[in-house]
């Protein structure tokens, strides 16, 4: 560029030669003013060009100051993770999740409690349940996905406030189980076959162990309690499914036949069994075999047996073994906005009387009838909706109105003693793991004869 | 009696209140993002769509108007819009060729709008000290896909024209940030990928052993801009407005001057500025792939889809291609902003029309 403008002041310079003499002064003027020109010019030039040969070694290198920089950065990172690890992490012999669900609830009774310790009681606060939780892989199959995976649960519970004068409420084992994959889990496209061995719930039916999308109501229904599904059982199960739904256009699955056959104490949680006979459980459920984007998407009709002795006594003797026996059918139909569930429940328990030199043998038939309606505001339950990429804890603020129509009667033979307990309520998930839940119960009791009315609000948060 | 009455009565309350959540359009748009960026950011790149939402331009337009925008980036890509769409949870929707023909196929109502992001690249890579070489060497191996997105079709693809199956492997149904923590643990033996794969290359945890770069037009992936039919419907006017925004951007991200800053905009998505510019040829494809054009290769493309989604058994019902799209939109905003002919128009082999 230099050597281009040079020939051009040059032509100038002599034209100024042979101009009159009168503009020589003018001429030499403007000389000066075209050399100041071509300086500027040049300068920068000259600037533009070393600013493009440092931008683009600055575009395809890095210099050695950003280097180090990073060499520094990596250590500090290094040190930190190290550091961290030695002092503030907590560590496990294999891989471990820790959580928990912990419920704090306030409640009103219209029907007063009265016994030897509770005076004239409708109101209380309480921490109906907090339960622990560790869960893991004992051993991973990377091949096939036949995993060997362990759950141990802890549960507090409060005692019966009927009896307690002390705060003797306790921290039990509630589940302590082994679960071995027996089928490749790599696939969606294929049935699954699991035996989980150790102390677990009962899968009998919906409500005795739903989950939450099923179940949206704070307590459970009658039958769980009064037919003893409310407690763990020590024993070795094997649950699979067949012909499995997938579309993958949806990430959905659901398998056409579902299957759980199972052997238990029959007893209960933390102790050995008090008899020889096992008891049997076992469970079918179909459910249409439906895309995603059908109606019939996620229609379910089941079907549940759990059959077994259990030992009776007059007094504190022994007198033999009774039936224990249960038949349950359930329908269910999670189609999000909406769901229903239904669910009905026989069951046959020994019953005796008598002396022990002479008893009499008998039985006593229940049966019972649960029906739930739910309609979900919000996007709660549409799972691929929640797991989104944000930026903060973003969490779909949903909203579960519902209705249940909950009724027992503990003997069938017996006239006008059922207890029928009708619920509204609604549910507020705010949270990823925390939801308000407010209960009305309107209970009538048949064989007192007493109709009274519970509400209950209850914060129910996991981590 | 009175207790049946009073469940009843809470069930017809229940049911009056429930009402679709588009019915008051006005106030919102809710987009879907068939994907999102590194460790689950909300930011995508590859599209004008993708800078659209980076600059805030669909904002802009209806910030006027009081109209919020909704942007929602789903770590399920096309399946988990698919499950939104189905639940009434969005208006529009950017995501791929496939996961859109098997909802439309299971009748989801929706409306493809325009192209956005065309011609999309996939790779097979292994673990960089693999000692697969070419594709066959995979052959009964552990191999991640991201079933039911719009990968899955072309591999499918691929796959015939080597005469294999899904099945002469073992695969395994991943999502992205899966994939990369399995290639970099040897958990598979080989993952296909997106433009996300450079920067495992680049890191020397990963080697390509096929691409599509060089293969023919037929074995890439397009990806598109979709409304429901039930807020078209509603609002056409919303919709042009929409349309146009992404024209818009369209042609400003096709100029070679703007290159350099497009991509650097999709490098905050966390796949680096430097895989970018490896995909898209340093910049030189971007007019061609940001082309929002429904020409004769995105219509071809989309009938020859639906076909070998049938025979592949990726979906089970056939349907018209041709009144799935609705162009109009598109034609009004390159008429309004005299972009007729800006982009080259294709034909069905995805050779240039009229020799431009």
């Amino acid at each position: 560029m230099i050597k281009r403008l040079t020939p051009i002041a040059a032509s100038l310079l002599l034209l100024s030669t042979v101009a009159h003499a009168a503009d020589a002064d003018a001429l030499q003027k403007q000389i000066n003013e075209l050399q100041k020109s071509l300086e500027a010019l040049q300068a920068q030039v000259k600037e533009q060009a070393t600013a493009k040969a440092s931008g683009e070694a600055a575009a395809e290198y890095a210099t050695k100051d950003e280097l180090q920089g990073l060499t520094a950065d990596l250590e500090n990172y290094k040190y930190q993770v190290q550091r961290d690890q030695d002092t503030k992490t907590a560590k496990s012999t294999r891989a471990l999740v820790v959580g928990g669900t912990v419920q704090a609830r306030a409640g009103y009774n219209s029907l007063a409690t009265n016994n030897a310790v509770t005076d004239n009681r409708k109101t209380s606060f309480d921490i109906p349940t907090a339960v622990l939780t560790f869960t893991g892989n004992a051993y991973k199959d990377y091949d096939e996905g036949r995993n060997l995976t362990y759950a141990l649960r802890f549960g507090y519970s409060p005692q019966s406030t009927a009896t307690q004068l002390l705060d003797t409420s306790n921290f039990n084992l509630l589940d302590a189980n082994l679960t071995y994959q027996i089928l490749p889990t790599i696939s969606p496209d294929t049935g699954r076959l699991a035996v989980t061995f150790g102390q677990q719930l009962v899968p009998f039916g919906l409500e005795a162990a739903a989950t939450e999308d099923l179940k949206p109501v704070i307590n459970n229904a009658q039958f769980v309690g009064r037919l003893g599904f409310g407690q763990r059982q020590i024993g070795i199960g094997l649950s699979g499914d067949l012909w499995p739904e997938v579309d993958y256009g949806y990430n959905y699955r659901a398998p056409v036949f579902q299957y759980i056959v199972g052997l238990v104490n029959g007893n209960g949680p933390n102790k050995s069994d008090n008899n020889d006979h096992k008891d049997f459980i076992g469970r079918v459920a179909f459910t249409a075999p439906a895309e995603y984007n059908s109606w019939l998407r996620q229609l379910t009709i089941g079907a549940s047996v759990y059959l077994g002795k259990q030992n009776l006594a007059i007094g504190a003797d022994r007198v033999g073994q009774g039936a224990k026996d249960r038949y349950g059918i359930d329908v269910s139909y999670n189609h999000h906005p909406f769901g229903f569930t239904y669910e009905f429940v026989k069951g046959t328990d020994g019953t005796v009387s008598g002396t022990k030199a002479k008893p009499v043998f008998g039985e006593l038939k229940s049966q019972a009838h649960t029906a739930t309606f739910f309609y979900n505001f919000g996007e709660q339950f549409v799972k691929g909706y929640r797991a989104q990429g944000r930026y903060d804890d973003w969490w779909p603020v949903s909203y579960q109105p519902f209705a249940r129509y909950d009724s027992f009667d503990p003997n069938t033979s017996k006239q006008n003693d059922k207890v029928n307990i009708t619920t509204a309520g609604l549910n507020i998930f705010f949270a990823e793991t925390t939801k308000f839940q407010l209960n009305y119960n309107r209970r009538d009791d048949q064989a007192t004869k007493v109709k009274s009315n519970e509400w209950l609000a209850q914060f129910q948060y996991g981590f | 009696m009175k207790n049946k009455i009073f469940a009843l009565s809470t069930l017809t309350l229940a049911l009056i209140a429930a009402s679709p959540a588009w019915a008051d359009p006005a106030k919102v748009i809710r987009i879907g993002v068939a994907t999102v960026g590194t460790g689950g950011k909300p930011v995508f790149g590859g599209s004008s769509a993708a800078t659209a939402a980076t600059r805030g331009l669909i904002e802009e337009e209806f910030k006027k108007d009081g109209i919020k925008v909704e942007w929602n980036y789903f770590k399920g890509a096309g399946p988990a819009v698919n499950e939104a769409l189905a639940n009434k949870l969005l208006d529009f929707a950017w995501q791929g060729d496939l996961p859109a023909i098997v909802a439309k196929a299971s009748g989801l109502k929706t409306k493809i709008l325009l192209a956005n992001g065309t011609l999309g690249t996939t790779y097979l890579a292994v673990p960089a000290d693999s000692p697969a070489k070419k594709l066959e060497d995979l052959k009964g191996k552990k191999v991640a896909l991201f079933k039911g997105t719009n990968g899955q079709l072309v591999v499918n693809k691929v796959l015939d024209q080597y005469g294999l199956t899904e099945k002469d492997f073992k695969l395994i149904n991943m999502d992205t940030a899966t994939t990369d923590a399995a290639i970099a643990t040897k958990d598979v033996d080989g993952a296909w990928y997106g433009s996300n794969i450079f920067q495992l290359v680049d890191r020397g945890v990963a080697r390509i052993i096929w691409s599509n770069k060089e293969g023919p037009i037929s074995l890439t992936r397009q990806t598109h801009f979709l409304v429901t039919e039930d807020f078209e419907k509603a609002n056409p006017e919303i919709t042009q407005r929409v349309v146009n925004v992404l024209v818009r951007t369209a042609a400003d991200i096709s100029k070679p001057e703007n290159a350099d800053k497009v991509l650097q905009e999709w490098a905050k998505s966390g796949t680096p500025y430097s895989s970018w510019k490896k995909d898209y040829n340093g910049g030189a494809d971007l007019k061609r792939r940001s082309s929002p054009l429904l020409d004769e290769f995105f219509y071809n493309h989309y009938r020859d889809a639906v076909q070998a989604s049938l025979k592949f058994k990726l979906i089970r019902k056939d349907f018209d291609v041709n009144q799935w799209f609705e162009p109009k939109y598109l034609n009004q905003a390159l008429k309004e902003q005299k972009l007729e002919n800006f982009w080259t128009a294709y034909d069905a082999k995805g050779n240039p029309k009229g020799g431009k």
